[in-house]
């Protein structure tokens, strides 16, 4: 990745190095932002998309890295950044929560669907953090799935690294109360 | 105290993530849409040579693309229509003005098309940056 820190700090970058660059990223993060995406999306598709379009912005906006961080926060960065922005925009708030609405309505085969999902050890971990408020849910993904360290998640989230561990503590209340719940 | 979070990894993927990764027609598109990006992204360096072929006199798209060819400026080169295109974008912009003798359309420098031609001669990285936005606007 040092290799990559340098090639991304020349002025002048060659289109094709631009091109290079891009790559090497998407084969070394494609699918940890892809699943970064669909933690605030929730949706597949939807998640796929924006993980298309997030690369895309980093092509556009590789002129504007520049070494205060390393390119792997600078990209984690976009990434959270461009789905927050999904998240207020029109799109998702009009037409992506209305369509929620209809998943309400109880259907039959969805529900048993959904037992069977519910009642699979494993699930119950990720579905109790997938259901966490979104500033709970984002820093115990990226520093338990990512393994971001503290600092790190401060620098892509611009939040204060006392205020991430407060979250974490919270999420892990949040999550015991969730737990007993169930039990 | 356990960690409740120490298993997240392995759970999530097993189950939401499980067959879930970035395909590579996904990855074809993004190289897609960066390819057509670069094809249609004009240089500063072109319009400010475009600005500069009418700086002294109003000349018409014939004389400028012809202009441009002796500052060996090749982007029109085979695809002389772009050039029109982006002239007609300079005038919407405000930077280049026109008018009509004997059936041809003459191009001749605005204030502000001057104003960006002293500010770029006068700090060309500077002006590069503020221009972008511009270009972009451009290749839409």
């Amino acid at each position: 990745m040092k290799e990559l820190n340098q090639l991304a700090v020349t002025d002048e970058m060659m289109l094709d190095e631009r091109d290079q660059i891009i790559d090497q990223l998407m084969r070394e993060y494609s699918d940890d932002i892809l699943h970064l995406v669909y933690t605030y999306v929730k949706n597949r598709t939807i998640a796929e998309d924006l993980a298309q379009e997030i690369f895309i912005k980093c092509y556009e906006k590789l002129n504007q890295f520049n070494r205060q961080s390393t390119i792997k926060t600078w990209l984690y960065r976009i990434a959270s950044n461009h789905c927050k922005d999904y998240l207020r925009s029109w799109h998702y708030r009009k037409i992506t929560l209305s369509n929620k609405v209809f998943d309400h309505i109880p259907s039959k085969s969805k529900q048993v669907e959904e037992e069977v999902i519910k009642h699979s050890e494993e699930n119950n971990l990720t579905n109790a953090v997938m259901n966490l408020p979104l500033k709970y849910r984002e820093v115990v993904f990226l520093h338990y799935y990512e393994e971001l360290s503290l600092k790190e998640i401060s620098k892509i989230t611009s939040v204060n690294i006392n205020t991430l561990k407060t979250r974490l503590k919270r999420a892990k209340e949040l999550l015991k109360d969730k737990m007993i719940e169930e039990v | 105290m356990n960690d409740p979070f120490k298993n997240l990894k392995s759970s999530m993927e097993k189950s939401i993530f499980k067959d879930f990764s970035f395909s590579n027609e996904r990855k074809n598109a993004v190289r897609e849409a960066i390819r057509t990006n670069q094809q249609s992204q004009y240089h500063t360096e072109t319009i400010i040579a475009i600005l500069e072929s009418v700086q002294h006199e109003s000349k018409d798209g014939y004389n400028i693309s012809v202009q441009l060819f002796q500052k060996n400026e090749r982007a029109f080169q085979k695809n002389e229509g772009q050039l029109y295109t982006l002239l007609h974008l300079l005038e919407n912009k405000e930077m280049l003005t026109s008018n009509w003798i004997n059936n041809k359309k003459y191009y001749s420098l605005n204030s502000k098309g001057k104003k960006y031609l002293a500010t770029y001669k006068q700090d060309s990285t500077k002006q590069g940056l503020s221009l972008n936005p511009f270009i972009r606007e451009a290749t839409l």
